[in-house]
């Protein structure tokens, strides 16, 4: 699989604080890769750094063969790399419909063609009914799917969500689940999904990528994670940690 | 072609909204065969003016939420350049006008650009200071007639003169500026549709998200900055042909920018009527208590008063102007 995104040694620090420190990663065209820890462990610092919002003090991000490190994140959407926003609350006066065209419409300037879009994927997404909604009267999780589609219409090839299933009961979250699968196959999008809901990770990725304190403490397929000993004591805390190791040993 | 078709596409607004502004159309068409008094049609050409600058203004001020309170400069460039090309070299208003906007589009990049790195209240200080200073710099040209401006020697012209925009009747004034107006109110029709429309609600709402898709935020603001410019600069072109006196203390001042801004907010920013709404409103008040106090001592500046205390009530009751108000009347009547 050739690599998609390639991170090299990416460190983030605020004030004395390195909220990412020495993170390298790639992934592969075609891959979903999961990207959890604890709150404050550096995730959407991750995003920040990979998109363009933040740049790093160190460190290398190269997509698609290019080194986009320290490009605004206008160009580097442009050159195919999507995101959603972990805190999205919109104030403004667009409908659902038409926020999802303005995703569209940086592949079209007609706004016929960008509402033509924005419809098959809002179809998709089982946001259909809502288009004609101000996007300000959806749930915050309505208007996290609404940003996903936005960020789809844009026609990615790599998509970073943070957190989209925060706030979604259970029949949501497997809905939600379908969707993204759907675009992962149907379009072929490469995926990195930041998610502290865990059956969705675990069930989604094919990779998995461990954060905590801004370092990379594990990685691996979901299950070899999920029983990863620095992994637990991460999650747990040491104390806990090593109780719940020992009972789980034979 | 397309930009065609959405600008004269109104259907999505509702039948009494079309209706209204049918009438209101009219209204406009025949207002001057109506028996009514020369004050009454100054105060029609002002009413238009006002419009088109506040369509203006809604472009970057409405739909893009930079408060800009710095149009008088953009007033001033095109009358200026009308005022001066057709005193100086006899060059007829549509070449002027035109001329104009491209000078006032090149002076908006030079402003642009490095305001809007600027956010919220320092852009809206910075586009003050932007056009008090071009004003300082037009009192001291002697070139363009500096602190006594210009008089445009209109008795030189046999009227009417199509060519250089020049009358003794301002009917025929009304009529060539109601022909701006309904090409502005076609063009805002097309624009609040247009990719650039919709990217600008997007960044009014939420910049980063804008960012995320692609959109270039500080050249969007630029580029909608200069079509507010530039129909700002035509109105001005046609103002110094109507008044045909013109200096920097009218046409480029602090109370002409705040003006426009004002009326684009009270009647509702970010909406196609709002501008026109606000100036409807604002215009016949203003002449009107000009008329009946401005001239009496001591009572000088009721109108300034009494147009703060509107937009003081208008900004603490409903932000989003008088149309926002009759939105949210219709939202509660169908909700009800
Ligand atoms: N702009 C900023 N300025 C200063 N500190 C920041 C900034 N952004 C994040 N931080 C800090 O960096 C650390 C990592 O934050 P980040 O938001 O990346 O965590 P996260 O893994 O996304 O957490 P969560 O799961 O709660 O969303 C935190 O300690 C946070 O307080
Ligand atoms: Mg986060």
């Amino acid at each position: 699989m050739p690599a998609l995104l390639e991170v090299t040694d990416l460190t983030k620090v605020f004030g004395g604080l390195r909220a990412n420190d020495g993170i390298s990663f790639t992934v592969g065209a075609g891959e979903i890769l999961g990207l959890i820890g604890p709150n404050g462990a550096g995730k959407t610092t991750l995003f920040h750094c990979i998109t363009g919002f933040h740049r790093p003090e160190r460190g290398t991000v190269r997509f698609d063969g290019r080194d986009i490190t320290g490009l605004p994140p206008h160009r580097i959407a442009r050159m195919g790399m999507a995101r959603t926003f972990q805190t999205y609350v919109a104030g403004g006066d667009l409908t659902v419909l038409e926020t999802a065209m303005v995703g569209c419409f940086s592949r079209t300037a007609s706004p016929s063609r960008a509402r033509i879009r924005a419809r098959e994927i809002l179809g998709f997404l089982g946001l259909a009914d809502l288009a004609d909604l101000p996007i300000r009267d959806l749930p915050v999780a309505g208007q996290k799917r609404v940003a996903l589609a936005t960020a789809l219409g844009t026609e990615p090839k790599l998509l970073l969500l943070d957190e989209v299933a925060a706030g979604l009961n259970p029949g949501e979250i497997g809905e939600l689940m379908d969707a993204i699968r759907h675009v992962h196959e149907e379009r072929g999008v490469t995926l990195i999904v930041i998610e502290h809901v865990m059956e969705l990770v675990m069930n989604l990725s094919d990779r998995v990528l461990v954060l905590d304190s801004g370092r990379v403490i594990a990685q691996g397929l979901p299950q070899e994670v999920a029983h990863d000993p620095a992994v637990i004591r991460a999650y747990l805390g040491e104390k806990y940690a090593a109780r719940y190791l020992e009972e789980a040993s034979p | 072609m397309e930009a065609l078709r959405a600008a004269f596409d109104f259907s999505d607004f509702r039948p009494t909204e079309r209706w209204v502004s049918r009438a209101v159309a009219a209204f406009l068409l025949v207002f001057p065969l109506l028996p009514v008094s020369s004050f009454a049609t100054a105060t029609m050409i002002q009413f238009l003016m006002f419009s088109l600058y506040g369509m203006g203004w809604n472009t970057i001020g409405g739909y893009g939420g930079q408060v800009d309170l710095g149009k008088a400069q953009y007033v001033g460039i095109g009358a200026y350049t009308t005022a001066v090309a057709l005193i100086r070299w006899d060059v007829p208003f549509w070449v002027s006008m035109p001329v104009g906007m491209g000078f006032a589009v090149l002076w908006s990049f030079a402003i642009g650009y490095p305001l809007f790195r600027l956010r919220g209240h320092y852009f809206a200080i910075a586009t003050i200071a932007a056009s008090l200073v071009l004003k300082d710099l037009f009192e001291v040209w002697d070139f363009v007639g500096a602190a006594r401006g210009l008089e445009i020697p209109a008795h030189r012209f046999a009227t009417p003169d199509f060519v250089r925009l020049i009358f003794k009747e301002d009917v025929y004034y009304y009529y060539v500026l109601l022909a701006f107006f309904f090409g502005g109110v076609l063009y805002m029709n097309a624009f609040r549709k247009s990719r650039l429309g919709y990217q600008l609600r997007l960044i009014k709402d939420n910049e980063d998200m804008a960012r995320s898709l692609g959109i270039n935020v500080h050249w969007a603001k630029v580029k909608t900055y200069a079509i507010a410019t530039a129909f700002v600069s035509m109105v001005g072109s046609f103002h110094a042909c109507y008044i045909k006196n013109i200096e920097p203390e009218d046409t480029m001042s602090l109370d002409l920018s705040i003006l426009i801004a004002l009326m684009a907010m009270l009647g509702g920013a970010g909406s196609l009527w709002g501008p026109i709404i606000g100036a409807g409103i604002l215009i016949p008040l203003k002449s009107y208590f000009k008329e009946w106090f401005g001239a009496r001592a001591g009572l000088v500046g009721m109108d300034l008063i009494l147009y703060a205390l509107i937009i003081m009530v208008v900004s603490a009751v409903e932000p989003r102007g008088i149309w926002g108000l009759v939105e949210r009347h219709r939202a509660r009547r169908e909700s009800a």
